[in-house]
């Protein structure tokens, strides 16, 4: 009995060693944490130019003693024949060893995602066994080690916090496009959709132009002034079958994203001009709490989609006083307006798919695989070439909601009196 | 001292089959369903376990008249000595290679997403010694285990389905019949043995504390299993569509990398686990169930003195291939068509057997 007792506390002992985690076992600051890479075309054909950014996990930190004064990340750049062997050569420099755990964006320069081989560096990132597919994929029209290198965001140094929130946040404005490595991937692979990857640049376009709205503009455009960041994040590049065939502006991937009914919904502050005096825009709220219907009839052999778009809308301004509050005609005039502006608006951009991209950016296959029994039928009827030709209405059906907190303004006449 | 005999209830006997069985959607069977059913796998799983139903009950119905007796026992009893010995020795090749393929492809999960860098045979070597220490404990400590364990495994498992549902696309389930019937009940005939499982079971029957709940137990555990591995099946397609569920070798653990819950990413080490306990309980439970069949044919009594001996021959044969996602991967495709005629047919034949042999007439219900 005695000799068993002592068997089990040796072997107890012996299983503690196993807590050490074996092969696996790493320090946290024996890492370099990857947050980014850049993809650039290198000269030299099948070799990519990447560029690693290295976030420093004690920037910021409070620690005994004050805090440290290393930067908060570190920028390499280096050729290699793909982003997973480059791992090793970057350890020429690096430190520690480089670690994709904590990898959240692709950065890739437009130059190389309109390349027809771009298809083929990417699927890399579904071998190598860090990788997430949560990845998110930015296009950038610079190229991309100028991009991270330009990246200087004042308030979130660390560049993990900084594109964690950013792309969260224009995302829920509808902004930019959720584009993460699966859906690249699902999209590229279902050969009926595009793909839609966020686009941004550091590089600062100067127009002159007054702009028509304020999100009818691409990354670049914004005309913005003080000491932020340099980077602008705003409308999204678009992929047919895995390679980068145009660009949309911030106003048409939020058209995309309320036809889309993957996409959840998002809140979009936008204007409208005001139907009673043309002087002034209107500001409202739009947001979607319904889904679409999609419905599909056959036009002697040419199919014809149709799709309502369940709008709920806050109007948030009203500069030309016309106090909506108490005036129901008007309100009736401004939902016919709104409905009537917001359907042109979207048939024009489906236009632009159907012309300029010959495919949709919105997922329009999804509604519709209902009305095939079977895979085979679905790939007989061909979206990608189907799509273009076909007849698509959209439909908006307003609901709306509060006119601003405050629902009651003076009379103009009576304050100017 | 009826806990001693070794016996398990009922809510120990479901959880324990639940664990084994269900633990299949979190390995590749998923990716062999769909390679032909594409996104109509999950009907394709439906269809196993309706199906399956047909040679439980033939089984159910022999048992119901050899309580005594275990699947070996009475496959002796039914086929003679000579034919019967052959029979159970094909049903072992055929268990033990399940086990050898099944830990080979756990072992592969565990060291190709999770210890990237510890070497393949180290990994397999403690799982399969964990297992083996929790078969050498025997039946009962399996089932209890299983029941302890049961809730945190699948309230988890809840967990990653909700998210991978809310991450989802229902969209994705459409076409509905996938690429047609025909390859459904393809998929249906090749790969019915996901379920041979319980063909295995009846080596334990006479452990189960009463027939009654044997037979409610059986039943109940495979409605639930057929419903949990449905349920997985559309939540992957909703989550990947069909293309790139079809290409992904593990499924489940591409979701657990994929989704994050609320503001916590990467919570794939909070489920892996989950997933490795649920493991654990599988294997040990097949490992006693191999050393049970082989000291039945071999006649030894004290059979849990097998296990050692089944754990090392497991380990040398499951860590020896190349490249074993692919050849394990194609081994258990093999192995799913040969074990499903011998749980399709083997059931009806035993009752044949049965009913010429006049066993079911002294049955008193």
């Amino acid at each position: 009995m005695k000799q068993h007792r002592w068997l089990k506390i040796i072997l107890l002992c012996l299983l503690t060693m196993g807590l050490a985690g074996c092969w696996d076992k790493q320090e946290l600051n024996e890492k370099a944490f990857v947050i980014g890479i850049g993809l650039d075309k290198d000269e030299e054909e099948g070799k990519v130019k990447v560029t690693y950014l290295i976030t420093n996990p004690e920037a910021g930190a409070q620690q005994a003693g004050g805090t440290t004064k290393e930067p908060p990340q570190e920028i390499i750049s280096l050729v290699a024949d793909d982003f997973i062997s480059s791992r090793d050569t970057a350890n020429a420099i690096v430190a520690k060893s480089i670690s994709y755990n904590l990898l959240s964006v692709l950065i890739v320069s437009e130059d190389l995602a309109r390349d027809p081989n771009f298809i083929r560096l990417i699927y890399s990132a579904a071998k190598d066994r860090e990788i997430k597919r949560s990845l998110k994929i930015i296009v950038t029209k610079e190229k991309a080690e100028a991009f991270i290198n330009n990246n200087k965001p004042k308030l979130e140094t660390r560049p993990d916090n900084y594109f964690g929130l950013i792309i969260n946040r224009g995302q829920k404005i509808g902004m930019i496009p959720d584009a993460n490595l699966k859906s690249f991937f699902t999209d590229t692979e279902g050969d009926a959709d595009f793909f839609l990857a966020i686009y941004a640049t550091t590089d600062k376009e100067q127009r002159d132009k007054e702009n028509t709205s304020d999100d009818n503009l691409i990354a670049g455009e914004i005309k913005e002034e003080g000491t932020s960041n340099n980077t602008e994040m705003i409308g999204s590049a678009v992929f047919s079958q895995g390679q980068m065939i145009g660009k949309m502006t911030g106003e048409e991937t939020r058209i995309s994203s309320l036809l889309d009914d993957t996409w959840n919904a998002v809140d979009i502050l936008t204007a409208y001009p005001d139907p009673f005096d043309e002087r002034y825009r209107l500001t409202v709220r739009m947001s979607k709490q319904k889904n679409n219907t999609y419905k599909l009839t056959n036009d002697y052999g040419r199919p014809h989609f149709e799709i309502t778009v369940p709008l709920y809308i806050e109007v948030l301004s009203d500069p030309s006083m016309v106090n909506y509050a108490g005036n129901k005609q008007k309100v009736v005039k401004l939902k016919q307006y709104l409905t009537d502006n917001i359907e042109k608006k979207m048939q024009q951009f489906i236009e632009k798919t159907q012309k300029e991209f010959k495919g949709d950016t919105f997922h329009l296959s999804v509604p519709f695989r209902k009305h095939f029994a079977t895979l085979g039928e679905f790939r007989d009827f061909d979206w990608m070439k189907t799509y273009p030709d076909a007849e698509v209405n959209v439909k908006v059906e307003i609901h709306f909601g509060e006119f601003g907190r405050q629902t009651k303004l003076p009379k103009l006449k009576e304050v100017r009196d | 001292m009826k806990q001693n005999k070794g016996t398990i209830g009922i809510k120990e006997y479901i959880a324990l089959v639940i664990l084994t069985v269900g633990a299949k959607l979190s390995d590749d069977t998923p990716a062999i369903l769909f390679e032909n059913a594409k996104n109509a796998g999950w009907i394709a799983v439906a269809l196993i376990g309706l199906l399956s139903v047909l040679p439980i009950l033939f089984m159910l119905k022999v048992f119901s008249v050899h309580r005594e007796k275990n699947l070996h026992e009475i496959i002796l009893h039914l086929f003679g000595k000579f034919i019967g010995n052959i029979v159970s020795v094909l049903l072992l090749f055929g268990g033990v290679f399940a086990l050898i393929v099944d830990s080979g492809i756990s072992t592969d999960i565990i060291s190709s997403f999770y210890f990237t860098k510890t070497p393949p045979i180290i990994v397999y070597s403690i799982l399969m010694m964990v297992c083996a220490y929790g078969a050498k404990r025997g039946f009962e400590h399996i089932g209890t285990a299983a029941w302890l364990l049961l809730p945190y495994v699948k309230i988890t498992l809840f967990i990653v389905l909700l998210f991978s549902f809310g991450g989802g696309t229902f969209g994705f389930i459409y076409p509905l019949w996938g690429e047609g019937m025909l390859p459904i009940i393809k998929t249906v005939a090749k790969d019915m043995s996901i379920y041979a499982d319980f063909l295995y079971i009846g080596l334990v029957a006479p452990l189960v504390t009463s027939f009654k709940v044997l037979k409610k137990g059986t039943i109940w555990a495979l409605a639930i299993v057929t419903f949990e591995i449905c349920i997985a099946m559309v939540a992957f397609v909703m989550l990947f569509d069909y293309t790139t569920a079809e290409m992904l070798a593990y499924p489940f653990h591409e979701t657990i990398r994929y989704i994050h819950i609320g503001f916590l990413s990467n919570v794939e080490t909070f489920f892996f686990p989950f997933w490795l306990v649920a493991t654990f309980i599988r294997f040990s439970f097949y490992l006693y169930l191999s050393a049970t069949l082989l000291g039945g044919i071999l006649k030894i009594k004290e059979f849990e003195y097998l296990i050692p001996l089944l754990t090392t021959i497991v380990i040398l044969l499951g860590a020896a291939p190349e490249s074993p996602s692919i050849t394990l991967s194609a081994a258990r495709k093999m192995n799913f068509q040969l074990l499903t005629p011998a749980f399709f047919v083997l059931p009806p034949l035993m009752w044949i057997l049965a009913k010429i042999r006049g066993d079911f007439k002294n049955e008193t219900a």
